[in-house]
């Protein structure tokens, strides 16, 4: 124990064990683990397997999964171990390019409103005045409009819809509340002692903003994205199950739309809504586990002590 | 500048600084008003000071008589509902009121720079203390080099008495007196002519708030910048003050040297502050100062501290003071000031 004491201290002055840190929570690292599997199947899923069957026609109609015994007797086939649809698309290869798909559609949705939000949250919350109140009135008169009945307008209008464009409307009803979250902050944050001295020693807006409020703001920032994505996915896959989605590209809302669409519950085809649904839900955990341990990270009196 | 008068002020702490020197920052007519619904309240009033250069200058008063205010009005830095309602401050040939905005962030803090009253809150949380005073430096003089920088960073700290550790620490890590010198670290980065400490050590123990007082007055004496100190700590004052400004409701009604302030105060209210500190030698009940400050939406006609003033007459209603020089070069705004009993410590 004495020569513990002694021990030099190490130069980067590391304390603690280093893999007694907080980002090691079980709830973050899961939640994380299940959203890069998605993410991964989307970048590895075309080597792994024929995603070009998730086309229409490239494979025997109606077949059950592999093992399990689907219409009129009809026994599963190896080839396709999660079964087919009625026209002809391979559920695996659905699968690997609907689920990412459908991720992605929120990511990008949510990353363009944070991005936005942030810019207009800042100036608005920092600089004030006559710009603060036209912020203020247009993410208020936003975020009182119904998106999905004003998406599901544009979506009807438009003829032709892939991810991005998808991604971008969905973005257009994202943006009002983390623009809310940061003004608020940013409101707070503007009276505290080091903005106060930054503004006094020279910095400019810019550099205040951006370096001396925004790591503040990390954890909220955080929060904010994945309540954003949550939510895009949400409306993604609202839009997709009424038809209104992307209709070259597969998603797993449009698969649960054609599943409607063909009566799949009563034909008793239950591998062709049952997955699509699972894994939705599964995204879903995943983003609410990345958020609670998100939380744990940032609030030390959410954790357990470590040993 | 005359160097030999500086270090003459600089070690003789309490002798008057020659009237020969020019003062460093002149304030005219400074006044903040607050705005209220009933009314704007009059937190600093027509106030003029004189800092000379290598001075220390202690501005005391009561709570909410506008020390803070004045200094906030200095910097230009007063919040909302506050507005700088008129005056100069002239600082090296330029009135900073009168700046743009881009001027006056430039003039700022690399020639008149804060020491704040709570270093708990002026650090952010989330930068290092290297990376703090770096910015500061860094928007003054874009063309230092990186090795130059974290030299400039390695003498600070030592000037201030922070090992050198706490550069790559974050404000969390430091006790609240490595805070308050990292604050100093900040004020003296770019070698100002003038730092105000507001209150820079009232939130600290005894103990810390003596060796921060010697900190402070370490830097001022090696770099030769004048100090204006607000707080309303008179032992303090005391130990570190040149001349001392006394305040009272938005208005100054008293400047006089350190020495002359404390055995021979002049204006009535100066008298009530130095009756209230309590005596080290004899035992006497403690003298709270009597009376309660005006509503300062609504002064008084006259004198401004007529409605506490033992000595007040009919005059005092009827015309305000104005600042008057003595023969021992105290300044004082009072009508009577020749006419007051003489002061001693137990009477009045």
């Amino acid at each position: 124990m004495a020569m513990h004491l002694k021990a030099p201290r190490p130069k980067s002055m590391n304390r603690f064990n280093r893999w007694d840190t907080p980002w090691f929570n079980p709830l973050l690292i899961s939640g994380s683990a299940i959203i890069l599997v998605i993410f991964g199947m989307g970048i590895l899923g075309q080597y792994l397997w024929d995603t070009d069957l998730a086309y229409t026609g490239s494979a025997p109609l109606n077949l059950p999964p592999y093992g399990f015994e689907g219409l009129r007797g009809k026994e599963g086939l190896i080839e396709h171990p999660l079964g087919t649809e009625n026209s002809g698309r391979d559920m695996l290869a659905l699968m690997l390019v609907g689920a990412p798909n459908t991720l992605l559609i929120g990511v990008i949705a949510a990353s363009i409103g944070m991005g936005v939000g942030i810019f207009l949250g800042f100036s608005s919350g920092y600089l004030g005045g006559k710009l603060d109140d036209i912020i203020r009135l247009l993410a208020d008169v936003t975020i009182t409009i119904p998106a999905l009945m004003i998406l599901v307008v544009i979506n009807a209008l438009l003829r032709e819809i892939d991810i991005m464009t998808m991604a971008l409307l969905i973005a257009l009803f994202i943006w009002p509340s983390p623009t809310r979250l940061i003004r608020s902050q940013v409101l707070s944050m503007r009276e505290s002692g080091y903005i106060k001295m930054a503004q006094l020693s020279g910095a400019s807006h810019w550099s205040i903003m951006f370096k001396e409020m925004l790591p503040n703001l990390i954890p909220y920032l955080f929060g904010s994205f994945i309540a954003g994505t949550t939510g895009a996915i949400l409306a993604a896959v609202g839009l997709e199950t009424l038809g209104l989605g992307p209709q070259r590209v597969p998603t797993l809302g449009g698969t649960i739309y054609d599943a409607i669409n063909s009566a799949a519950l009563l034909r008793n085809m239950w591998w062709w809504w049952l997955m699509p649904t699972v894994l939705l839900a599964l995204m879903f955990i995943s983003l609410l586990l990345i958020n609670l341990g998100l939380d744990q990270v940032s609030n030390p009196k959410l954790r357990k002590s470590s040993q | 500048m005359n160097n030999v008068n500086q270090e003459s002020v600089m070690t003789q702490k309490a002798s008057t600084p020659p009237l020969t020197s020019e003062p460093v920052l002149k304030v005219r007519h400074l006044s903040v008003f607050y705005e209220t619904p009933r009314g704007d309240v009059r937190a600093v009033d027509d106030l003029d000071l004189d800092l000379m250069s290598g001075e220390t200058l202690g501005i005391v008063g009561e709570s909410g008589c506008g020390k803070s205010t004045a200094a906030m009005g200095i910097l230009q830095l007063v919040n909302e509902p506050g507005r700088i309602v008129s005056g100069e401050v002239w600082l090296d040939d330029s009135d900073l009121l009168a700046l743009t905005d881009d001027d006056l962030r430039k003039q700022r803090w690399s020639n008149l720079a804060l020491i704040p009253q709570g270093a708990m809150n002026s650090l952010n949380p989330t930068m290092t203390i290297g990376a703090q005073i770096k910015d500061v430096i860094r928007t003054h003089e874009t063309r230092l080099s990186k090795v130059e920088l974290s030299q400039r960073i390695d003498e600070l700290a030592a000037m201030v008495g922070l090992p050198n550790r706490v550069i790559e620490q974050y404000p969390h890590e430091l006790s609240g007196g490595m805070k308050q010198r990292v604050c100093i670290a900040m004020a003296v980065a770019l070698s100002p002519s003038v730092i105000i400490a507001d209150e820079a050590t009232s939130a600290l123990d005894v103990i810390v708030q003596r060796v921060i007082a010697q900190t402070i007055q370490q830097v001022r004496q090696k770099l030769n910048v004048a100090l204006i100190m607000i707080g309303h700590d008179m032992g303090l004052m005391a130990q570190m003050a040149t001349r001392i400004a006394v305040m009272y409701a938005g208005k100054v009604v008293e400047i006089a040297d350190t020495n002359h302030l404390f055995t021979n105060p002049h204006h009535p209210y100066t008298r009530m502050l130095i009756d209230a500190i309590p005596s080290l030698t004899t035992k006497k009940p403690l003298k709270v100062t009597g009376g309660l400050t005006h509503d300062p939406r609504n002064p008084p006609s006259g004198c401004i501290f007529r409605l506490r003033c033992p000595f007040a007459t009919d005059q005092c209603a009827q015309s305000a003071p104005s600042m008057r020089r003595l023969s021992d070069g105290a300044q004082v705004a009072c009508h009577h000031v020749d006419s007051l009993p003489k002061f001693t410590k137990e009477a009045s």
